[in-house]
């Protein structure tokens, strides 16, 4: 009985998506924690998988920091059954952690130990969302070992911009497709001429764009108390995610820029109207 | 007029994301091409020297982008081009054609006249 894809003509297998930025801060971690929530509220099983070793921060962005007792390392290297491993979230029947290890290095584990981490799981999840460290090293490596696609998280920012481009570089080396999440967006500075624009950004970087989030204080008091931002429909962020998620799984919404910053959009915004 | 407009009601910007954007462009040309800065200008020097064997070319519009797409690099090279010149000329047209350029070189709004003469 195969009854674990609802929506026909997509594969038995699970995708894995490795989310990845180069630098570090740029919200890597915010996003898989939030992809995956809202993945889950569309009815998909989703495993996050938290690929930064030795400095593990996706069980506190999903509030299961007490909970751990196997972790990716220990499935690794055949100390525990795969199941063992997993976590399942507070909020939601379908969305499930895999942690990583806080004590070990990040060369512990190799490619190869990865893949065969994430083919324990690919039969069981819809989706299985990586969470790459940042840097473009041996942790960058594991994290895309087995992905089929990849997002990549940037804000519009020089430094995050020139690291995106050359992590784009490296997963297309590996045959992975890159998708891009424009993070932290603020579309006051976009229209005072401080901030590079979504168009911006396309044009620099020549990806396509998966979804724009705009700066949302939301985002820290979800981290806080340890749930992702997606549950609050009224942040922007949130909402931001909910479309990513849409999208992520066929949905053609548009993405909305407001880099036009037509006199009408402007005040439209002002009276709280979002086009 | 409606730019004039909304800057006189929204306030003066002083566009720094001009700067990013062109510094950025700068480095990714470099990052993604490997080059180093004296092998980008000696690549850029000769390419204007190629072009301009067969054209006269407003070398201030002169523009080199090392352009990703999903599954292939392109090389753009973007050359404004004045006016062609003419290759099976006589030698009088040849010089016609250094002239057309010598100006160029001082006015362009001129150069572009004397090319449709």
């Amino acid at each position: 009985m195969n009854t674990r894809r609802d929506n026909a003509g997509k594969k038995d297998l699970g995708e894995v998506i490795v989310i990845t930025s180069g630098k570090g801060g740029v919200g890597k971690t915010t996003t898989t924690a939030s992809l995956g929530a809202a993945l889950a509220l569309r009815g998909q099983r989703v495993l996050v998988v938290d690929a930064d070793i030795g400095l593990r921060n996706l069980d506190m962005m999903l509030g299961l920091e007490n909970r751990i007792v196997f972790n990716v390392v220990d499935v690794a290297k055949k100390i525990c059954k795969p199941a063992q491993a997993i976590i399942k979230s507070k909020k939601s029947n379908n969305l499930y952690l895999l942690p990583a290890s806080q004590t070990d290095d990040k060369d512990v584990v190799d490619e190869a130990e990865i893949r065969y981490v994430l083919e324990q799981f690919r039969r069981e999840f819809h989706y299985v969302l990586v969470d790459s460290p940042a840097g473009i090293e041996q942790g960058f490596r594991n994290a895309c070992a087995g992905a089929e696609s990849a997002i990549v998280v940037t804000t519009p920012e020089v430094s995050a911009i020139r690291d995106a481009d050359r992590v784009v570089g490296l997963l297309s080396s590996k045959g992975i497709e890159a998708k891009l999440i424009i993070n932290r967006i603020d579309f006051e500075m976009v229209r005072r001429g401080d901030m590079l624009s979504v168009r911006d950004v396309q044009d620099i970087l020549g990806i396509e764009i998966i979804g724009v989030v705009e700066r949302d204080d939301q985002i820290i008091s979800a981290a806080n108390c340890g749930e992702p931002v997606v549950y609050n429909q009224k942040s922007k962020a949130g909402q931001a995610f909910t479309r990513i998620a849409a999208r992520v799984c066929g949905e053609q919404i548009p993405v909305p820029s407001f880099d036009t910053g037509s006199l009408w959009s402007r005040i439209g915004r002002k009276l709280g109207v979002n086009a | 007029m409606f730019n004039a407009l909304k800057k006189k009601l929204f306030g003066e910007s002083n566009e720094s994301k001009e700067t990013a954007k062109s510094r950025l462009h700068f480095v990714l040309v470099q990052d993604r091409t490997g080059l180093t800065n004296e092998e980008m200008a000696g690549f850029r020097e000769e390419m204007v020297k190629v072009i301009e064997k067969y054209f006269v070319i407003d070398k201030e519009g002169f523009d080199i982008k090392y352009h990703r797409l999903a599954d292939t690099t392109t090389l753009l090279i973007n050359s404004p081009v004045i006016v062609r010149r003419s290759t099976s000329g006589s030698s009088s047209k040849g010089a016609r054609v250094t002239e057309t350029e010598a100006e160029n070189e001082t006015d362009n709004e001129t150069a572009a006249v004397a090319s449709n003469v």
